[in-house]
């Protein structure tokens, strides 16, 4: 089965993480949401799939690029 | 039978044997896989029984080759849609690879020069190969190439339109990279060579989808607004693409009938954009309620998302529309934005499209990596582009705009007519960046001091404040937006020119 990874756009604070693992997302579906530039600035699903594996804690610090979250597609 | 009918039955003997294209075999195998021909694609593209074929009876320069090569490959004319004349190139990849020769550029260079002097798109469908071998080998094949040198100038005379729908190496990928709008059939490739002669210069496997596929070019490199499934779908956004602009630069964009204005629903704003800055939401909403119902037609969508750029209609008029995306990064702007927004600014301006700015950006999003990607360099082209446009800009800060970016977005009379709405914020940088910058404190060191600071520093940056010294020149109730830009659209017409820019920016390259 083919995975995308998830990556953060931008760096920040995972504030809240909005899906499980093994839920079904939808393209745009929102994965988890960041805290950056006091801004609540959405993780989005590039694809449809159903995530095998979330990479990041509520609270964590993360990166640019960093990636987040592995979709199975 | 007469002389005349023996002759005539010639001629349409040859024309049968060029309809056959690369063989019957070649065809069926484009038809299992669902992909139409060069033919078929014209019939889906051009108003029935409107095609004119030029160089039908082409061929290879070389003697022996001339059986081999209907049409030299590259199916060329003229034709209508929806009732306006447009010059295509459809390349057949079924005859030598659709691959480029002496002859053929000779019929794409009348083609293009025909198009430009009479006022009429250009469309490229791109399958090919490249440069034909061994027509270009060596030292006299290879100085036989183009001959003309305003091949690759683009005066945007006459808009440019590519839908890459196979391999596309060579004269395909740089006539692509000179067009206004690009669309790809996913499985396509697009590349200054093909993934094996790639392979073969460089010592290591290429794939296709790396080198040159829908994903790279949609969404990292920009140079591809959309990537469809099927010819059909990519033919149909040519036509959308073009229903925006006009046929050339010496006449407006058509203007189609206004829509009813009770089914304008200005109210959705305000359930759209939140007024509390740190809740993000997607431009894209907010522009489809602004425009005339059903008009929004996003140009790359996949990429610099940062920023949204969309044909639109107001009052049945053509108008583009550059946007921050506080759904993506924060509506920072970054190197891809500026290049996706100056680009923008580019086909605007060359097509007399009038421009609406709406700012809601933290700024420009800086950082080594940004630094790296030649920030500043695109800060400066993009507002460089905005100062020589001369079609109307009209902006609105909606929330808030901070610093350079605020200028960029169309403040401080770089738009003809500028609002704010009442939840607008602006200053020289976000309050809560600017508490430190300025005073070297922040929320966790001393959070009674920021708090107290931050109030200092946001203080003045209100819609009103910027209205009072008549930087803004009005302030709006969100829900008034629609009304206050068909008012500015029609008092910033450019009555004088008749609605003409100046184009100073229609040679202006887009691919950076």
């Amino acid at each position: 089965m083919a995975e995308e990874k998830i990556c953060s756009e931008i760096t920040g604070t995972v504030w809240k993480i909005e899906m499980g693992v093994g839920d079904t997302v939808a393209e745009d579906d929102v994965i988890m949401i960041l805290e950056s530039m006091k801004m609540e600035i959405p993780v989005l699903s590039p694809c449809a799939g159903t995530i095998r594996e979330l990479l990041v804690d509520e609270g964590n610090a993360i990166a640019e690029d960093q990636v987040v979250a592995i979709v199975d597609i | 039978m007469s002389r005349h009918e023996e002759l005539a039955q010639e001629l349409e003997s040859r024309r049968a044997r060029v309809l056959e294209m690369g063989g019957e075999k070649k065809l069926a195998a484009r038809k299992a896989a669902n992909q139409l021909n060069a033919r078929e694609r014209l019939d889906h593209l051009f108003d029935p029984d409107s095609f004119a074929e030029t160089g039908m009876l082409a061929t290879s320069h070389i003697p022996e080759m001339r059986e081999k090569s209907a049409a030299d490959g590259k199916v060329c004319g003229y034709g209508k849609i929806e009732g306006r004349p447009a010059a295509i190139v459809s390349c057949d990849i079924t005859t030598l690879g659709a691959s480029s020769s002496m002859t053929n550029v000779r019929k794409m260079g009348h083609l293009r020069r025909t198009a430009i002097r009479n006022g009429m798109p250009m469309i490229f469908l791109n399958e090919t190969s490249g440069a034909r071998i061994p027509d270009t080998m060596g030292a006299q094949g290879t100085g036989a190439l183009g001959q003309d040198p305003e091949q690759f100038i683009r005066g945007r005379e006459i808009p440019y339109v590519s839908a890459c729908l196979g391999p596309s190496y060579g004269t395909g990928t740089w006539y692509t990279m000179l067009s206004d709008f690009v669309v790809m059939r996913k499985g396509a490739c697009l590349a200054v060579s093909s993934p094996r002669v790639t392979s073969l210069a460089i010592g290591e496997e290429v794939q296709l989808e790396e080198l040159g596929g829908w994903k790279l070019h949609t969404e990292k490199t920009g140079l591809v607004d959309y990537a469809v499934d099927s010819d059909e779908e990519a033919l149909d956004l040519v036509k959308k693409f073009l229903s925006y602009l006009p046929s050339h630069s010496d006449e407006l964009p058509p203007a189609v009938e206004p829509p009813n204005e009770d089914d304008c629903d200005g109210n959705a704003i305000t359930d759209i954009v939140p007024a509390e800055r740190q809740k993000v939401y997607d431009v894209r909403k907010l522009i489809a309620a602004i425009a005339d119902p059903g008009s929004v037609f996003e140009l790359k969508p996949r990429f610099g998302r940062v920023a949204t750029t969309a044909l639109t209609r107001m009052g049945g008029k053509v108008v583009g529309v550059v946007a921050t995306n506080p759904m993506f990064k924060g509506g920072a702007l970054d190197p891809d934005g500026c290049d996706k927004i100056t680009s923008f600014l580019v086909l605007c301006d060359s097509f007399h499209i009038p421009i609406v700015m709406l700012a809601d950006t933290p700024g420009f999003l800086i950082g080594v990596e940004g630094e790296k990607r030649k920030a500043p360099g695109k800060i400066m082209n993009f507002i460089s582009a905005l100062q020589m446009c001369s079609v109307p800009k009209i902006s609105i800060v909606t929330r808030k705009s901070y610093g350079q970016a605020y200028l960029n977005m169309g403040g401080s009379r770089n738009s003809d007519e500028m609002a704010a709405w009442t939840t607008a914020d602006v200053g020289f940088m976000d309050p809560n960046i600017g508490v430190n910058v300025v005073y070297g404190v922040t929320a966790e060191s001393d959070p009674q001091k920021f708090e107290e600071l931050k109030a200092e520093i946001s203080r003045e940056t209100s819609a009103y404040d910027l209205a009072a010294i008549y930087s803004a020149q009005s302030v709006l109730d969100p829900r008034q937006t629609r009304n206050w830009l068909l008012s500015m659209l029609s008092v910033h017409s450019r009555g004088r020119e008749g609605g003409f820019s100046r184009r100073a920016l229609a040679s202006w390259p887009t691919t950076f």
